[in-house]
């Protein structure tokens, strides 16, 4: 497992750190609250050349453009396939049932999307570069939701490139700003109207204000919703950094405070409005599938989880005071030998006491797997009804598409 | 609420004709620290502080052969030969054109064009005050990360070593040099000598310096926009903060690195309030002699102190006062400081969240700005 970026951060920072986020309720370094995120300003529309695109900036002055470019290309037939596409070719006169039954037919592969992730300083074939792209499009492609979009019709289909930039170096885990990011692309994203009907060579409408949204708005879905016929009000997904800190759950977690982290989870959550349970999760993609009633109808889906290997394991650990050799070596220096002697070897066994005890005021990177009642209570704090994914979709939808 | 999205700001007019914005006035006065070096930076650095900042400001657009007084790297300022050219600029072969170097404002001063850089790097000079992080551990030193360029030294006879300050440096203290200081420690030190690139040796041998603990470190280095910690009269001090969470110390490091931290009394303090010495292993009680030797106890180590939630609650507030003063531009000193954490406390009791409430982030930060700015 990829882990996140290595900070160099001395003991007693790490102490005081833990210390300040172990506290209920806790404190954090730069005042937040537990679920509150950083604030960030947010645009969409800002490349003229792309089908949609959006640029967040922290006001740590981290920045992420995304760019998402569709283009429409031939989808190969499998043997399998084509004998069925010949079959129902010649039914093709009954194209009004083709909408109803259009369910099964729609079908989405994964290679129909493009991903690609770039952040300064680091090759792109970087491991964390690699799995932080491995994260954002395994939300995506999780539950095929998203791949059955782009279906044209039988013999073509949109491929969607998209492209993810981080702009400034990443002062803190980009993750969440990624993801960010990319759903709000994906919200302004549009594609021509398509004109042509079934399975002919598409054909689409010049016309680019009338271009429906890849993801139709709540509002409009009602004016859109050729392209889409399920699930109208879904949303893009968004994954989350969640972190845990002895008993207190952390959102957007900063640098400072994964590197104390106990156990840290990227979820990936989506939001649909169907009330159909899809169990199609894919073992492979450690996807689980889970429904969660929700206040306002809004249904938050879990897509994926995936574990952040929080830096804090590889941090040193700090020496107590009684294990300190430069700490009572003066004392003794000033002439008073014997007593060197004795603190020299009563220092012995709090050197290995350290290893297991914790002494208070120094610090000891975690050891040995997270609990399962931790990660459960962080995935069950994600999906809680009317709690943040709900004010951050909120907040996402709420930015002007322009 | 817990996120707030904000649509992007207009871009700002780069230099309207009239424009005295604050920013200009500060990053006039705080790049000081940053590139003031040398005979000429200083001689600039001392006439734009005597002048109030708007008239530093109304001077840029009475150069007038530039409409932007922003420029960028290999940008021509003037071919006029009146002209002298300072920091931040350079005259190419076979031209007589002044260009800049960096990306920054001009600033003139008498016939001296120069170039302040957005963001720059900081430069050392001898007796700064750095708060430094130790990267790197070789035979007899330390390298330590201030925030420059190139990594600045810190040797192993430049510290003060356990046992008293002048116990000679042996064998046993290269081996075990990593019991002082290792990787990641945070040190305040003392810019002791400069090599001639520019590389910083420091030093801490003094009793107010060695390694950091109980507290959180900023960064405010590398900000543009003008705001940044300035060279003052004092980069350390104690203040009594609210909630009767006793009282904290703050290191303004001149590199930009900043330690808030909770102040704990030294054995000469302790002292003089009649309590026993730090170490109290020694036995004698502590007198001008051995103080040193006391003090040089606590000095490696890496234990915090037992600390108050209030104490850890009102450092976080000195932190969100620290980046709101960065975030909006504005100079970090001993002043701004002080006068911003007694607004955020004002702000903090007005609040609806109540006075526990530390947030100064987004609008908050701004509105203490504009409240600092308005004094």
């Amino acid at each position: 497992m990829a882990s996140s970026q290595h900070v160099l951060l001395s003991p007693a920072e790490l102490a005081y750190l833990h210390a300040s986020l172990s506290l209920i309720p806790p404190i954090r370094p730069d005042g937040r609250s537990p679920t509150q995120f950083r604030p960030l300003v947010a645009e969409t529309g800002i490349l003229p050349g792309t089908n949609g695109s959006a640029r967040i900036c922290f006001a740590d002055g981290t920045e992420a453009i995304v760019g998402v470019k569709a283009e429409v290309e031939r989808t190969a037939l499998r043997p399998g396939e084509d004998t069925i596409y010949l079959e129902e070719g010649g039914l093709e006169g009954g194209d009004d049932g083709e909408e109803g039954s259009s369910e099964d037919k729609r079908k989405g592969d994964a290679s129909w999307v493009e991903m690609t992730v770039e952040i300064p300083g680091l090759r792109d074939d970087d491991s964390g570069t690699a799995f932080l792209s491995a994260m954002l499009s395994e939300a995506l492609l999780a539950d095929g939701e998203f791949a059955r979009r782009l279906w044209i019709n039988r013999r073509f289909h949109w491929k969607l490139y998209l492209d993810i930039i981080l702009i400034s170096p990443p002062l803190s885990y980009p993750l969440p700003l990624l993801s960010l990011t990319t759903h709000l692309a994906l919200l302004s994203t549009r594609l021509p109207r398509l004109k042509s009907e079934g399975d002919e060579d598409p054909f689409f409408d010049d016309d680019w204000a009338a271009a429906p949204y890849l993801f139709p708005r709540s509002s409009e879905t009602s004016a859109h919703t050729t392209t889409s016929t399920t699930s109208t009000s879904t949303r893009p997904p968004i994954t989350l950094l969640v972190m845990a800190v002895a008993n207190n759950i952390i959102f957007d977690p900063s640098k400072e405070e994964l590197a104390v982290a106990d156990a840290a989870l990227a979820v990936s959550v989506t939001s649909t409005s169907s009330h159909t349970t899809t169990a199609d999760a894919d073992p492979i993609r450690q996807a689980q599938a889970q429904e969660q009633e929700e206040k306002e109808g809004r249904n938050l889906r879990l897509l994926s989880i995936r574990t952040i290997d929080p830096p804090s394991r590889l941090t040193p650990p700090g020496v107590a005071n009684a294990a300190n050799a430069a700490y009572g070596a003066s004392l003794g220096a000033s002439g008073q030998q014997p007593q060197q002697q004795q603190q020299k070897s009563t220092a012995v066994v709090p050197v290995m006491a350290s290893e297991t005890e914790a002494v208070e005021g120094v610090w000891r990177p975690p050891r040995g797997g997270a609990k399962r009642a931790v990660l459960g209570a962080l995935v069950q704090k994600v999906l809680e009804g009317g709690g943040v994914v709900d004010e951050v979709l909120d907040a996402l939808e709420g930015v002007d598409l322009g | 609420m817990p996120i707030t999205i904000l649509p992007p700001k207009p871009a700002r007019p780069l230099n309207t004709s009239h424009g005295a914005h604050p920013e200009d006035g500060s990053s006039l006065s705080s790049d000081e620290s940053d590139s003031g070096g040398g005979g000429v930076g200083l001689d600039d650095g001392d006439i734009s502080m005597n002048l109030p900042p708007t008239t530093t400001t109304t001077k840029n657009p009475a150069h007038s052969s530039h409409a932007h007084s922003l420029v960028t790297p290999g940008e021509s300022i003037t071919s006029d030969p009146q002209w002298m050219r300072g920091h931040g600029t350079y005259i190419a072969t076979d031209t007589t054109a002044i260009t800049s170097s960096v990306a920054g404002t001009i600033t003139r001063t008498n016939k001296l064009l120069s170039v302040r850089p957005l963001r720059a790097r900081y430069t050392p000079e001898v007796g700064d005050l750095v708060v430094g992080r130790i990267v790197e551990v070789q035979a007899k030193r330390w390298r330590v990360d201030v925030g420059s360029t190139q990594l600045a030294a810190l040797p192993l006879s430049a510290i003060n070593l356990p046992g008293g300050i002048l116990r000679k440096r042996t064998e046993t203290d290269e081996l075990q040099i990593r019991t002082f200081f290792a990787e990641g420690d945070l040190v305040v030190a003392e810019v002791q000598q400069l090599f001639g690139d520019g590389g910083a040796v420091l030093h801490t041998r003094s009793l107010r310096y060695g390694k950091l603990r109980n507290g959180v470190f900023v960064a405010v280095s590398g900000v543009g926009g003008g705001g940044g910690v300035v060279r003052s009269r004092r980069q350390v001090w104690t203040m009594d903060v609210a909630q009767g969470a006793g009282q904290v110390d703050v290191i303004l490091g001149v590199n930009g690195y900043v330690w808030i931290s909770k102040h704990v009394e030294t054995p000469a303090e302790l002292e003089a309030g009649g309590a026993t010495g730090a170490g109290a292993g020694a036995g004698a009680g502590v007198g001008i002699t051995n103080m040193e030797e006391i003090v040089s106890a606590t000095m490696y180590s890496s234990q915090n102190d037992p600390i108050e939630v209030e104490t850890m609650r009102e450092i976080a507030r000195l932190r969100g006062v620290v980046m709101a003063l960065v975030e909006n531009g504005l100079r970090v000193d001993e002043d701004m400081v002080v006068k911003g954490y007694h607004e955020a406390v004002e702000m903090a009791l007005a609040s609806a969240d109540g006075p526990e409430d530390v947030y100064l982030g987004d609008e908050r930060g701004q509105q203490l700005a504009a409240a600092l700015t308005g004094l």
